[in-house]
């Protein structure tokens, strides 16, 4: 049997030829008029991850999520009929707002000014002395927003006719359907607000180059003398969406005895619920704009990073899990697994916030990414190309309008 | 004097009041809120009980944990996070602390 592991080799330049080598304008992570762009080309247009099924478990449950870009809020609900939709959060009256509660669970919404009623499919059932009014029941539904399901995780579009989510998404949905995060009913989460733009943030946690640098102890086996900087085995790339595969150091020290345990049990669970073994347990998915999910079954976590403004962000992270905690051993594993990927996160906000200081000083022209920040030239690209397009797309309607 | 923790665990008995959080927010800032002395002390005396303590719990299921059986739940939830204090950070918890600050847990499976 040949045993013999080739030494790591990163993955050669002439590999990722196609994504040039060219400097990258600065301008686009902290300019105004730029944000103002992508907001409209990309994030009013794209399939956003905003919610999980298993925060609506019945008819009736309710989440509201404030979208600070889209100066929307919106309010997510489970028909009597199963089905999950999302609405603006507003009365079609005169557009108070429906719901202040984050999360709940009612057979109807009224509105707090005028009592005008809405069922969980969105209809309005009453308004009081409707009589005065001259319209129809029908026509003062709840605004809809577009929104679909893959794996458990529910999307939200503001278009008015987004392409399908799975097609949007292409042969990754069957790849994310196999995961844990599909059948999840439960999860941790923690969040951060960060004075930075969404792809400086987002860029960060889709390059390595900076682990043995900002993670010099919570790194573990992410580098090794074999691998000092902890690069990708692989990239793949899926339209706007890519991947990675995580390289670790099979030579590393074992972990501290907490750590055993808690990885331990997580990979019992994972192996009584049949995900413990998935090819996918070591692809980091960046999901176009601005998702991840980390594959791995025992620290299966996600990261949303939702611009506010152009220099403005907030990441929201999650770690999934299937079934409520099982016993005093599973929910130690699953708060030591949340603290020691929080432990991690927290390391890079504050070297990002820099960043953003350096470039909002407008002192460079262009940044720089080398080979095995890829995955950021890649991000920066897919966003330009909308944003252009965008630009072309309003000048031909500004010359139509002549 | 009746005690806060259950039998066989009588020398976590100093630390049940004070860092047995009540949700994973508060456990994890215990882990840098009180002298790093005391947290040494408690680190000490907690990390040869982990498994003792776990194994003692799983012996039922969690929601007919009385209040004992709860309080020591939730003193091994904190070890979670001080371990990382002592095993992982060590020299650098004071300055990680600071980071830590910005990382806000709005949900846990043990506070649900």
């Amino acid at each position: 049997m040949n045993t013999h592991n080739p030494a790591f080799q990163p993955v050669p330049q002439e590999d990722l030829a196609w994504l040039g080598t060219d400097p990258i304008p600065a301008k686009p992570y902290y300019d105004p008029a730029y944000f103002e762009l992508e907001r409209k080309a990309v994030f009013m247009r794209t399939w956003l991850q905003i919610a999980h099924v298993c925060e609506l478990p019945e008819p009736g449950s309710f989440i509201r999520r404030e979208v600070e870009f889209a100066n929307a809020s919106v309010l997510i609900v489970r028909g009597k009929d199963g089905v999950i939709r999302a609405f603006h959060n507003v009365c079609t009256h005169r557009g108070t707002q429906l719901v202040s509660a984050e999360t709940g669970r009612q057979a109807a919404f009224s509105c707090p000014y005028h009592m005008w009623t809405f069922s969980a499919e969105g209809a309005l059932l009453s308004a009081p002395d409707f009589g005065q009014f001259n319209l129809d029941k029908k026509d003062c539904s709840l605004p809809s927003i577009a929104l679909d399901v893959c794996a458990g995780m529910i999307f939200i579009s503001f278009a008015e006719k987004p392409e399908p989510l799975r097609e949007s998404l292409g042969a990754l949905a069957e790849r994310l359907e196999a995961l844990p995060v599909a059948r999840a009913t439960t999860f941790h989460e923690y969040v951060y607000e960060i004075d930075a733009n969404w792809k400086l943030t987002y860029d960060n946690f889709q390059e390595n180059y900076h682990l043995r640098f900002i993670h010099p102890r919570s790194a573990g086996a992410g580098t090794g003398p074999e691998n000092p900087f902890g690069y990708p085995v692989r990239y793949a790339f899926h339209g706007q969406h890519r991947t990675q595969i995580i390289w670790s150091n099979r030579g590393a020290p074992p972990p501290p005895a907490p750590a055993l345990l808690a990885y331990g049990k997580a990979a019992e669970a994972a192996a009584a619920n049949g995900v413990l073994v998935s090819q996918d347990a070591k692809d980091y998915f960046a999901l176009f704009p601005n998702f991840f999910l980390l594959g791995s079954p025992l620290q299966h976590f996600s990261h949303v990073v939702m611009p506010i403004s152009a220099t403005r962000s907030r990441g929201v992270i999650r770690l999934y899990w299937i079934g409520d905690d099982g016993s005093a051993t599973e929910r130690f594993a699953r708060e030591y697994l949340m603290a020691t990927a929080r432990d991690i996160h927290a390391e890079d906000r504050a070297v990002i916030e820099a960043g953003q200081r350096g470039l909002s000083s407008g002192a460079l022209k262009h940044i720089h990414f080398q080979t095995q920040e890829v995955l950021c030239r890649h991000l920066f690209r897919s966003i330009d190309a909308k944003v252009e397009a965008y630009k072309v797309e309003i000048g031909l309607a500004a010359e139509a309008l002549v | 004097m009746s005690r806060l923790l259950p039998a066989g665990f009588e020398v976590l008995e100093p630390f049940a009041a004070r860092w047995a959080g009540e949700t994973a927010m508060e456990r994890a800032h215990f882990r840098a809120a009180y002298p790093e002395a005391e947290r040494d002390a408690f680190y000490t005396a907690c990390a040869p009980l982990l498994k003792l303590g776990l194994a003692r719990l799983d012996e039922k299921p969690l929601a007919e944990q009385d209040e004992v059986e709860q309080r020591l739940m939730r003193l091994l939830l904190t070890f979670a996070h001080v371990s990382l204090a002592v095993e992982l950070q060590g020299p650098d918890e004071h300055k990680h602390a600071r980071l830590r600050v910005s990382m806000r847990i709005v949900r846990a499976t043990a506070d649900c």
